[in-house]
């Protein structure tokens, strides 16, 4: 269907309908703690990069879930992978591995 | 002494004879492809090592590594043996045969096949003193030969009696090789026990040929037993490159490249190559492993991974959920340092420089207040007691110190490194590099052995001391800056991976628990110390795989019963606390603290 | 002394009830407005959080409660006290001395069509819990052949606007438990949780949402939903707020399940009246005492239990009922 009418700016909507599964479903064998968020922001409040620069793995999360990989990687390239997180997060996801495959995953080399 | 024979030979020599020029010719083209691996200053490195004064010291070692074996001694000595006796034996049996050869029948030195079946093709003629003295070397060691083999066997059905409670699975090759093994030596035993009565023997052999006599009236008959020892020995050969034995010979090889001061730098050519051949798949690594407490890690214990590396399949898995804890390390009684290669195959998919480190560069320097610059970096921000127990003690001891990384650290790069990425890891030092170098300080002080091992071995600070807390606090107690009382609690210490066996500090923490209270041992410290299983070298273990090795870790460190597990880092105590039901979980610099006068 | 006592209600806290009054020794009447006991339970298929069979448990509670003396299809029409004993007039006519009365006549489920904007009634695709409750148990597939979808959180609760501002307290863990159910019957399906917050503060909620992400593939977004749309397919377009990356989002929806909440019962204000007690700003009945006595009311003889008085779990309405037994026993003993 041909969108008509007034509609919101196509960059800051979110279409679930669009979202590729197939990669998701890829990090999740690699990761399967991806699923377990609860989005806390433990980890975001922890983040040793996040005193500098914007860095959030839960927000990056809800993003990939959300079909908007490249904000997800774009904000996770800042990471320094010191593992704190993983240290923190109340649901024992392996943050670093999730944080790498992401970034293999969406990222530019796309491993 | 004559020979029987006039040409010196027989048909049953070429199964061994085939076997030893192919396993030479193996060796040969393989060194040579070691050596060509090497880049150029790695030759140049072993071109100088090629010096009388260093070729001494590596026959040393070989004599020690590959014959007497003692590092295995010192694991187990029923283990240490059945390697010794098999390995000297063996070799003594080589050397003996030789100058047999040389003192009996000149003629036939150089034929490669002499030695070995030397009884079969000589004749006594009279008995002299000094024959008979050959005679008895000879089946002295060939029974110290069986009694490693007949250990060797009982260890295949019983490995817990030798100290083992795991031993490596088999594949075919090794079959091949270790039953070859196991039947060369009676074989051996046969054969010669049949021809004594001509060749002569000494207690063992003459003995049994008298009891064989009775059965075989034509020693002739012998011969198939010699057939049947030359197969075994020709099967061994030819099964070598494919067996975990190859060990025998490559060690040497890597020994001499150790020696020369040579290091893998990639997990698949030239050192590396070496190590890979030389594991001898003993499995002493899988009962070291912390990752074998979880049942089916155990297939990515070290021995497998360097298995997978040798068959040319991959590795990953093994590779990179490994902790990069260094026992296997530690205990291998061949030296192969394989989380140097694991970490050399992570940086070869890892390296790929996917990070973003640009906002370091808005990171202002500061001149720092005192001439100790402290960084307690990522981890000891999670445990603040850490931090504020040192700077009770700095303050009593009246040192000027400032806190570099007070509002938020930057990582030291250690974590990133492990996860193989060196290029991201070598932003992160050159911007704490600045930063440190800019402050002025004399004093780098640490608390994380994390920070502490790669601000040593990768910052090159130059003219800055780089001290981990626990040997800056025990400087202090030594210079009398500070004093402590001994309490009544009593401390179990844990070695964190990265301090201990990392950067080999294990008594500065001891001593400083020893003037504090009574330190109690643990059954595995030291270089043996259980990884807490918080460790940032795995990347991919999960949560509760990690539990369980925390759980494991805790298990063995309170043994007996001690009041504190102490401990020096950040990440074990974040580990252990919330997990030890058995005791309290305490930093050192906690317990000094707790403890000053 | 009387030993004869009143229960208004026959759903679980009516039953229980009375199974404790019976082992103590009193007569129990039951007066239950339909034609079967058993309430809001009769209707459901399983329950949380592990999954226990809803009727086996309603079995479970009659066996024990049938020597009471049931009134199917009828109602309480008068009650007066005189003597320290209450008579009770039904709509049959029949005239019961008591000396006690339990009020146990629960919730009503808020009627998710007045929630105009989610579309109840109006859109095939929208169904309410009740309705999934009951595709559950009578096996109906139509339902199940949706490959896309939502659970809304919160219909017709935390909202003033429906003149609730209470918190349901079971619809969290309900929708969880739903759309793991669902997700068994379909594995292929995307299920989404449309939630304010999570509230799983019972034991074994949170194991249950652990396995609704993990096992379940379940995604949980932060945002209540504002508008439900039918697309030329028929499909349901549904909008909210990711209020997590603060993003307005957009999904397309085969089945859409809106979570309806524990409203007070319509008749609560009669009850009141009748009895002479007082009701909350909600329409829950008061309690005179609520931090001290689950059950106590400011008229002597006349307690409560169970969900008349707010959203209650089962194990708790069943707690509830077994004290109000305990609290009739002590009032009748004095």
């Amino acid at each position: 269907m041909k969108e008509f009418g007034y509609s919101l700016s196509p960059s800051s909507r979110v279409d679930l309908d669009k979202v590729d599964k197939s990669k998701q479903n890829r990090l999740f064998a690699l990761e399967p703690g991806f699923k377990k968020c609860m989005s806390c922001g433990s980890c975001s409040a922890t983040c040793s990069a996040g005193n500098y620069t914007d860095v959030s793995l839960r927000r990056a999360i809800s993003y990939i879930q959300n079909g908007q990989d490249q904000l997800a990687v774009n904000m996770l390239r800042n990471c320094m992978l010191c593992g704190k997180c993983l240290i923190i997060c109340p649901r024992g996801i392996n943050t670093r591995n999730l944080i790498r495959n992401i970034l293999n995953v969406y990222g530019e080399k796309q491993i | 002494m004559r020979e029987r024979f006039l040409f010196g030979y027989d048909p049953f020599v070429l199964p061994f004879t085939l076997g030893m020029v192919f396993i030479v010719l193996y060796l040969l083209i393989g060194s040579i492809r070691i050596i060509i691996a090497l880049d150029k200053q790695e030759r140049m490195l072993l071109l100088k090592s090629m010096n009388p004064r260093q070729l001494i010291i590596t026959a040393k070692d070989v004599f020690v590594d590959c014959l007497l074996h003692i590092k295995i001694f010192k694991r187990n000595l029923l283990l240490g043996y059945m390697h010794f006796s098999i390995a000297f034996g063996w070799f003594m049996i080589i050397l003996v045969g030789h100058l047999e050869v040389i003192l009996y029948t000149p003629q036939r030195n150089g034929v490669l096949y002499y030695p070995v079946f030397f009884r079969y093709f000589v004749m006594e003629t009279q008995q002299t003193l000094r024959g008979a003295f050959f005679f008895f070397l000879m089946d002295l060691f060939l029974l110290m030969i069986l009694s490693g083999i007949a250990l060797a066997i009982f260890k295949r059905f019983r490995s817990m009696a030798l100290g083992m409670r795991r031993t490596t699975k088999l594949k075919l090759g090794d079959r091949f090789a270790l039953y070859s093994l196991w039947a060369i030596f009676p074989l051996r035993l046969l054969a010669e026990s049949f021809t004594a009565n001509i060749s002569g023997g000494s207690f063992l052999t003459k003995s049994i040929n008298h009891l064989v006599h009775g059965f075989v009236t034509n020693p002739d008959n012998a011969l198939p037993i010699w057939w049947s020892y030359s197969i075994a020995l020709g099967v061994f050969l030819f099964s070598l490159p494919f067996s975990r034995y190859m060990h025998i010979p490559t060690e040497i090889i890597l020994i001499f490249l150790r020696n020369a001061g040579i290091k893998a730098t990639s997990f698949r050519n030239g050192y590396a190559e070496s190590e890979i051949y030389s594991c001898s798949r003993c499995g002493i690594c899988i009962d070291a492993c912390p990752m074998g407490v979880n049942r089916g890690d155990i297939k990515f214990s070290s021995v497998y991974t360097i298995r997978l590396l040798r068959r040319r399949e991959d590795p990953s898995e093994g590779a990179e959920k490994c902790l990069m804890c260094n026992k296997c390390v530690e205990v291998c009684p061949v030296g192969i340092n394989s989380t140097r290669l694991k970490l050399l195959y992570r940086q070869s998919i890892n390296d790929s420089g996917q990070h973003n480190f640009s906002y370091l560069s808005t990171i202002k320097e500061r001149e720092s207040y005192g001439k100790v610059l402290y960084y307690a970096g990522c981890m000891t921000h999670l445990t603040p007691v850490i931090y504020r127990s040192l700077f009770n003690i700095l303050d009593k001891a009246g040192v000027d110190y400032t806190f570099m990384d007070k509002d938020g650290s930057v990582c030291c790069g250690r974590p990133l490194m492990l996860s193989g990425d060196m290029k991201g890891a070598r932003e992160l030092i050159e911007n704490n590099k600045r930063v440190i170098k800019a402050s002025g300080c004399k004093t780098l002080l640490l608390s994380c052995p994390i920070c502490y091992k790669i601000f040593k071995e990768e910052y090159q600070l130059d003219g800055i001391e780089v001290v981990h807390h626990s040997v800056f606090i025990n400087k202090l107690l030594k210079s009398g800056q500070i004093k402590i009382k001994k309490g009544i609690e009593t401390y179990v210490y844990h070695d964190p991976c990265e301090l201990g066996r990392g950067t080999g500090i294990y008594e500065q923490p001891r001593e400083l628990l020893s003037v504090a209270g009574t330190l109690k041992e643990s059954p595995e410290e030291r270089g043996e110390s259980i990884c807490c299983g918080g460790s940032l070298g795995s990347l991919t273990m999960p949560a509760d795989k990690r539990r369980k090795i925390t759980e494991h870790s805790l298990d063995i460190l309170n043994t007996n019963n001690p009041d504190i597990v102490a401990t020096a880092c950040p990440l074990c105590m974040r580990t252990f606390s919330p997990l030890n039901y058995k005791s309290e979980t305490a930093d050192i610099a906690q317990i000094i603290s707790k403890n000053l006068i | 002394m009387n030993r004869e006592i009143l229960i208004i209600g026959g759903g679980p806290a009516g039953l229980e009830c009375a199974n404790s009054l019976i082992s103590l020794g009193y007569k129990v009447f039951i007066v239950e407005k339909s034609a079967e006991p058993g309430g809001h339970l009769r209707k459901w298929d399983r329950l949380f959080p592990y999954g226990a069979s809803a009727s086996e448990t309603l079995e479970k509670l009659l066996q024990q409660s049938n020597k009471a003396l049931f009134f199917y299809e009828t109602e309480v029409k008068s009650i007066k006290k005189s003597d320290g004993v209450f008579i009770a007039t039904l709509s049959d006519e029949t005239q019961l001395h008591v000396g006690s009365i339990v009020v146990a006549t629960g919730f009503s489920l808020f009627p998710a069509a007045k929630k105009e904007e989610y579309g109840y009634g109006i859109y095939n695709g929208v169904i309410t819990n009740a309705d999934l409750e009951d595709a559950f148990k009578t096996g109906k597939k139509e339902f199940f052949k949706a490959n896309r979808v939502g659970f809304v959180h919160c219909v017709g609760s935390r909202d003033e606007k429906v003149c609730n501002r209470h918190c349901s307290k079971v619809c969290c863990v309900t929708a969880v438990k739903q759309a793991c159910e669902f997700k068994d019957l379909n594995p292929e399906a995307e299920v989404y949780c449309f939630y304010m917050d999570l509230r799983m503060f019972g034991r074994g909620y949170e194991d249950l949402y652990l396995k609704a992400q993990n096992k379940y593939g379940i995604r949980f977004i932060r945002g209540r939903v504002s508008e439900v749309a039918e697309d030329v397919d028929g499909c349901l377009v549904l909008k909210a707020e990711d209020t997590l990356t603060s993003r307005p989002l957009k999904v397309t929806l085969d089945l859409l399940v809106l979570m309806s909440g524990i409203s007070k019962n319509p008749d609560n204000d009669e009850i009141a009246l009748m009895l002479g007690i007082d009701t909350d700003e909600d329409g829950f009945l008061s309690l005179c005492e609520p931090n001290l006595n689950n059950n106590k009311t400011q008229v002597e003889g006349v307690f409560l239990t169970g969900s008349v008085t707010g959203p209650k779990t089962l194990p708790e309405t069943l707690n509830e009922a077994r004290a109000a037994a305990l609290a009739v026993h002590k009032y009748l003993s004095r």
